[in-house]
């Protein structure tokens, strides 16, 4: 059999495989970092950075559940300043592309970050728009006018092409993946985590310092695949599906379902090699399934 | 992707008082590549219960791999059921290490509380050679929670007890011991790991006596590496990661 194409596009950028990790969940550090096995994925994500540096939210910011965990790091970061000059080039000499995630509470912050960047040669920019919209109380990613704006106002001032990140914490997330795309969004993300919380019933104190927090991990692996299959639904624009992921075979139901991409987030706490496992069980499978091709598996899904 | 993850056998997992377990692993590591105060981070299930690794310092590494634990929820008690012969993946040696005394220090204290007692275990064999005046003052809840204490005897430690109920030793909390540290002599280095209040009080003592002390703290921990940021301590210079900046700091940085 011929060799096997992994290779996906997002609009005319070619990337080597699907793989690629979840913002927040992976963090370069050279000394714990084997760079001949990173290169293997498709892309990084790195956190997410904001205009000024952040210091985070308070203890406990992290508390596991079942078959999940909950976070409210508060986007503890240093800054797109710092994260050019100390972060970017390292992450650039890595050799594969770097999406960078950034967040802006308002438009200005994220036209601004988005301007910083343009120096930079940098192929995609996520927009996480899981922030709060300031003067509304809903966030961007939960108002379809807000992801519209933001999204079409990064898209004239970056360079780069934009993936928009969409939180699942909405009605009905196709109606804001529709504006997204009309905004001229190059690709989706989806999902960040669910609002969630956990409660110590001894001391009756919440288990996260900012009371509520975002579910991830396998907890929310059948409802974020059921909106990232409801996306697909309504659109063509390439999705970037996230959640739960933690083996090749969650990995291939979301490329079923119709996912271009998938990311692998809080499964990198417990396996760091888990990316690469994955794209490698995802090989073996399009071997054993005689599949010449990955694009011939996204949303391949047969329904009746 | 990371240089620290390892696959390990058991070499032996068990009891060393009715509390406490010791875990050797088949693994060593050069002494470049390893100090006292690091620590592992161990997948102790296949499954997703419990889903995140459990953190555990490294409590000997002259020989084997070697950690002292306390079961106390379902992570600890899965590992606690393992045999020799079992697999584990292990991600480690993990975080920063305490700082060997400078060359000016006279006495050194080490203040454990309870299973806190692990990392001073290797790092008293690194000490062996030191020639000053050497004590561990260690406070338990319980006579079941002490074991045998030979290996800092024959590191040169003079070792103290407390415990909560009397049980053995001087009865009340590890801070009943506090004056068995000389306060005047002032090249003294204090090295404490221990439950919160306890490292609460050995910060008030050790700035109320004007002595220097490295602490090793604990937070809940997810990824292990710095990624995360989950497990930050507040600290003068901002949130700290216990898994990457720590768990080692000096003490008097911290705060509570
Ligand atoms: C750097 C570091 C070094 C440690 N070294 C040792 C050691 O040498 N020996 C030892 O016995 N224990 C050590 N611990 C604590 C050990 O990690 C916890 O006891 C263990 O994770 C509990 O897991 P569990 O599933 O049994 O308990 P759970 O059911 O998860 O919880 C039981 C109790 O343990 C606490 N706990 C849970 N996870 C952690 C955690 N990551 N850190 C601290 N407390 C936690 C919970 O708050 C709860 O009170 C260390 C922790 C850290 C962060
Ligand atoms: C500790 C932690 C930090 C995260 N930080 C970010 C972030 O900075 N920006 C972002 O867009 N998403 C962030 N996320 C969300 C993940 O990128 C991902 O969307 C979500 O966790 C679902 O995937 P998972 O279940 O595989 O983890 C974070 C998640 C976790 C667990």
């Amino acid at each position: 059999m011929k060799e096997i194409n992994l290779k996906v596009k997002i609009g005319d950028f070619e990337f080597q495989n699907p793989i690629t990790v979840a913002s927040g969940t992976f963090g370069y550090i050279e000394k714990y970092m084997d760079d001949a096995k990173l290169r293997k994925l498709g892309a990084i994500v790195p956190k997410t950075i904001t205009l000024n540096p952040q210091d985070g939210n308070p203890a406990p910011r992290i508390v596991e559940t079942a078959s999940g965990m909950i976070n409210s790091i508060g986007i503890e970061n240093e800054g797109v300043d710092s994260f050019i000059e100390n972060k970017l080039p390292k992450l650039q000499k890595i050799g594969i592309p770097i999406i960078v995630s950034i967040s802006g509470k308002t438009k200005d912050e994220f036209l601004r970050i988005a301007e910083k960047l343009n120096k930079c040669d940098i192929a995609f920019l996520e927009l996480n728009l899981s922030c709060p919209n300031l003067g509304h109380k809903k966030l961007v990613a939960q108002d379809s006018q807000a992801t519209f704006d933001t999204i079409k106002a990064v898209k004239e001032v970056s360079k780069a092409r934009i993936i928009a990140k969409l939180s699942p914490n909405v009605t009905d997330i196709s109606e804001i993946a529709l504006s997204a795309e009309e905004g001229k969004a190059d690709a989706l993300s989806l999902v960040n985590t669910f609002w969630a919380m956990a409660i110590d019933i001894k001391k009756r104190i919440p288990l996260i310092g900012n009371v509520t927090g975002g579910l991830s991990g396998p907890a929310i692996k059948p409802i974020a695949l059921s909106m990232v299959y409801k996306v697909r639904q309504v659109t063509r624009i390439p999705i970037i599906a996230m959640g739960g992921i933690m083996d090749y075979k969650d990995a291939l139901e979301f490329i079923i379902a119709g996912a271009t991409f998938v990311a692998v987030g809080t499964a990198n706490f417990i396996n760091p090699n888990a990316p690469l496992e994955i794209l490698k069980g995802i090989k073996e499978y399009l071997k054993e399934n005689n599949i010449s091709d990955i694009n011939q598996l996204i949303g391949s899904l047969k329904t009746k | 992707m990371l240089k620290v993850q390892f696959k390990t056998k058991i070499v032996s997992n068990k009891k060393i008082c009715p509390k406490y377990f010791s875990l050797v692993l088949d693994k060593k590591f050069s002494k470049k590549e390893i100090s006292a105060g690091q620590f592992l981070n161990i997948k102790v299930s296949d499954g997703l219960k419990p889903l995140f690794r459990r953190p555990f310092s490294i409590s000997r590494f002259k020989d084997n791999l070697e950690v002292l634990y306390e079961p106390v929820g379902e992570g600890t008690k899965i590992l606690s059921q393992k045999e020799p012969g079992e697999i584990l993946d292990v991600l480690g040696p993990l975080g920063n290490n305490f700082i060997k005394p400078e060359k000016d220090v006279k006495q050194i204290v080490f203040i454990a509380g309870g299973v806190g007692v692990a990392p001073f275990i290797g790092f008293s064999d690194d000490l062996k050679s030191f020639k000053g005046n050497k004590i561990i003052l260690f406070g338990v809840r319980t006579k079941e929670h002490t074991f045998n204490l030979d290996v800092f005897r024959n590191n040169g430690f003079r070792v103290f007890i407390s415990t909560d109920d009397g049980s053995k030793g001087v009865k009340g909390r590890v801070s009943e011991l506090f004056s068995k540290i000389d306060v005047n002599e002032k090249g003294t280095i204090c090295y404490v790991c221990g439950p919160k209040p306890m490292m609460r009080s050995a910060q008030d003592f050790v700035i109320k006596n004007n002595l220097s002390a490295q602490g090793s703290f604990e937070e809940v921990m997810a990824c292990g590496i710095g990624t995360c940021r989950g497990c930050v301590i507040k600290t003068k210079s901002g949130f700290k990661t216990v898994c990457n900046d720590g768990p080692v700091f000096d003490l008097k940085e911290i705060i509570f």
